[in-house]
């Protein structure tokens, strides 16, 4: 099993956020988790990233025959895990090309894989920004300073690129993206798929699914999954709103 | 041993003793610290301050065998060795330097407010032993770097230099002070700029724990003219940087910046004062720190409007990070503004590191400390890309490299 969620339990500030949750995804394999707004998602998307704040209670993760507890946020991201934000964080003054070099090279280091040299990084990084239809002027400024709701989520999916993770967790990536951002975004995301990585996609709504399509949908509702299976969950969804799992 | 017992009994080491007006003011001075004494809690002058360092001191002042060397090997670049605060005299078409001359000590050390306000200015009118006085000639551009040496351990030195930028003048500054000597500077630049004259000055401090640093400035501006002071204290020893500004002339500009790197326990206290006295003048207060162990450090800002100093703009700002519990960081700034017509701000912002950012930065693959450094460098990267001088760059780098390397 690529990644196998077992039981978990988790929480915040006194406040029970995961209850018992049961999740196993294969290689190749694109995951959707719906759900209202408090259900957990991202909650979980945050403890899988390796987010300090939480308190785990019951239960494991295994990512790759790691016990996923047993790394640190970083060690996680150098395994292959991505966390797409919700609300990237601006960070003044940390230029955007020096940022991401140095993080590929942490990834390809713990790989036991030979550092790529700054030329080989600039010819990469220009042509997946071109892909991505992001202007080469807005990779010499400080990451997501300043940028717009759109320019941030596609800021995440031109990292996602460059990193080339086994998991890509997609938290509400679609979240103020117009229909041609959103269209821009999610062709990136079907760009990188192979047979080889995941996709752990957390969504609201059906719409973001029209572009990527899931082979597994999951509902949400507090702090657990409550039922599972193929896109015609997410079409349900959209027509009868998320009461009826409640 | 108290103020007065230590002043006569050194008195003959002491710039112009023989002077009557100087005499009759440095009794005033001895009254005042008999009188006031030293009261911590409401002078900003004695914050974290240890008396038994600086007040009850044992004086000590030589003159060295080693001379100050002037060099201006390169047109208009003049490079000067002050050893324990003395300078030889130097002149040619652009510069004269000249040790001060009792006319000079009135300047900014008869100053009422100082003198109820600031018991190391009085210190340093009381004990002055060194010092000189640079004049930059009408309409020349010139580069001055000063490195300030000190010869021995236990020295008191009490030094007051004089600037004077000549009208249509433009001067670039920089004093270096990295002192491994067990010893204490206490240092007051008087900076005169006039008309339409330019002064960009640096101060690096990198002294070794043992040495204490004392440096006040006022700098008073003619109409036209901008004085620009950055500041960067890298030192392990005490560091006072208190600069005063006076923008006395129409549309002249101050702008006073620091950046301080403390640690383990050492202390900084920093203050800027800048008083618009005449209409279209424009100042700017910046400080930023990064504390990490045990280090404290305090900033007051201040900018006062004078009634007659219509269209006034005046900003500051106060920004730290406390990279450990027990790093402490005060932050007072202060508007009295008198004009109608004014455009003035102030902001202080301390705590620690964004959490946030360091989540963000480490879910791409980066170390904690690597996280850490990175935002650290980006919390003064504003600082430090404006600097347009190269070699200054790169020694400030070096520095900020060296402070980061004990970062954990």
């Amino acid at each position: 099993m690529f990644l196998e969620i077992k039981d978990l339990s988790v929480k915040i500030e006194n406040k029970n956020i995961l209850k018992s949750l049961n999740l196993n995804i294969n290689k190749g394999e694109v995951h959707a988790i719906m759900g209202p707004n408090g259900s957990g998602k991202s909650t979980l998307a945050n403890v899988l990233a390796g987010k300090e704040d939480y308190e785990i209670l019951n239960g494991r993760i295994n990512f790759k025959d790691n016990d996923l507890f047993d790394l640190n946020i970083e060690e996680r991201a150098q395994e292959g895990m991505f966390l797409a934000f919700q609300y990237p964080v601006e960070i003044p003054g940390v230029n955007i090309t020096p940022f991401l070099y140095s993080a590929i090279n942490s990834k390809r280091k713990r790989m036991n894989e030979e550092e790529i040299d700054n030329l080989s990084f600039a010819k990469l990084l220009k042509s997946k920004a071109s892909d991505l239809g992001i202007n080469i002027d807005m990779l010499k400024r400080s990451v997501n300073t300043g940028f717009s709701g759109g320019e941030k989520k596609r800021y995440e999916i031109l990292q996602m690129s460059i990193l080339n993770p086994d998991l890509a967790i997609l938290d509400e990536t679609d979240s103020g993206l117009d229909i041609d951002a959103l269209k821009i975004v999610t062709d990136g995301v079907n760009k990188l798929k192979t047979k080889d990585n995941s996709f752990l996609i957390i969504t609201h709504y059906q719409k973001l699914l029209d572009y990527i399509k899931p082979d597994y949908v999951h509902v949400m509702v507090n702090g657990s999954i409550v039922k599972s299976g193929g896109s015609e969950i997410a079409a349900e969804i959209e027509k009868d709103g998320f009461q009826k799992f409640q | 041993m108290n103020i007065q017992d230590n002043y006569l009994k050194n008195k003959k080491n002491i710039f112009f003793s023989e002077n009557k007006d100087i005499q009759t003011h440095r009794e005033k001075l001895i009254n005042i610290f008999e009188n006031d004494g030293f009261d911590k809690k409401n002078n900003e002058s004695l914050k974290n301050i240890n008396q038994k360092n600086f007040i009850d001191f044992k004086y000590r002042y030589l003159i060295s065998e080693e001379t100050s060397v002037i060099n201006n090997n390169q047109e208009n670049n003049y490079s000067i060795v002050s050893v324990n605060g003395q300078c030889s005299s130097f002149k040619d078409d652009k510069i004269e330097i000249t040790k001060i001359l009792d006319e000079d000590y009135n300047d900014f050390s008869k100053n009422d407010t100082i003198e109820n306000n600031d018991h190391f200015v009085n210190l340093n009118s009381l004990f002055l032993n060194s010092g000189f006085k640079i004049v930059i000639k009408k309409n020349n551009n010139i580069k001055i770097k000063i490195s300030n040496i000190i010869t021995d351990d236990d020295l008191t030195i009490f030094q007051k230099n004089n600037y004077i930028c000549e009208e249509g003048s433009s001067l670039n500054l920089i004093e270096e002070y990295e002192n491994k000597n067990n010893s204490t500077s206490n240092i007051l630049n008087v900076i005169k700029l006039e008309k339409n004259s330019q002064l960009n000055h640096f101060l690096i401090q990198d002294n070794s724990p043992n040495h204490n640093l004392i440096i006040t400035s006022h700098s008073s501006c003619k109409k036209d003219s901008t004085y620009t002071q950055k500041v960067y204290n890298f030192s392990e020893g005490y560091v006072r940087n208190f600069h005063y500004s006076e923008l006395i002339g129409a549309n002249s500009e101050a702008d006073l910046q620091g950046i301080f790197f403390l640690k383990d326990n050492n202390t900084s206290n920093n203050k800027t004062f800048v008083k618009h006295l005449a209409e279209d003048c424009k100042s700017n207060q910046v400080y930023k720190g990064i504390l990490n162990d045990s280090s404290k450090a305090t900033y007051f800002s201040n900018t006062h409007v004078d009634q007659v100093a219509q269209k006034t703009e005046g900003y500051q700002l106060s920004k730290g990070i406390l990279l450990s519990d027990n790093a402490s960081y005060f932050s007072k700034p202060e508007l009295k503004i008198y004009a109608d017509d004014v455009k003035c701000s102030h902001g202080s912002t301390i705590g620690p590191i964004d959490e946030n950012a360091i989540f963000y930065l480490r879910s791409r693959g980066m170390s904690k400390i690597a996280a850490t450094k990175i935002l650290i460098s980006s919390f003064i990267n504003e600082e430090l890309s404006s600097i347009d001088n190269e070699q200054m760059s790169e020694i400030i780098q070096k520095k900020l490299v060296r402070y980061l390397s004990k970062v954990k």
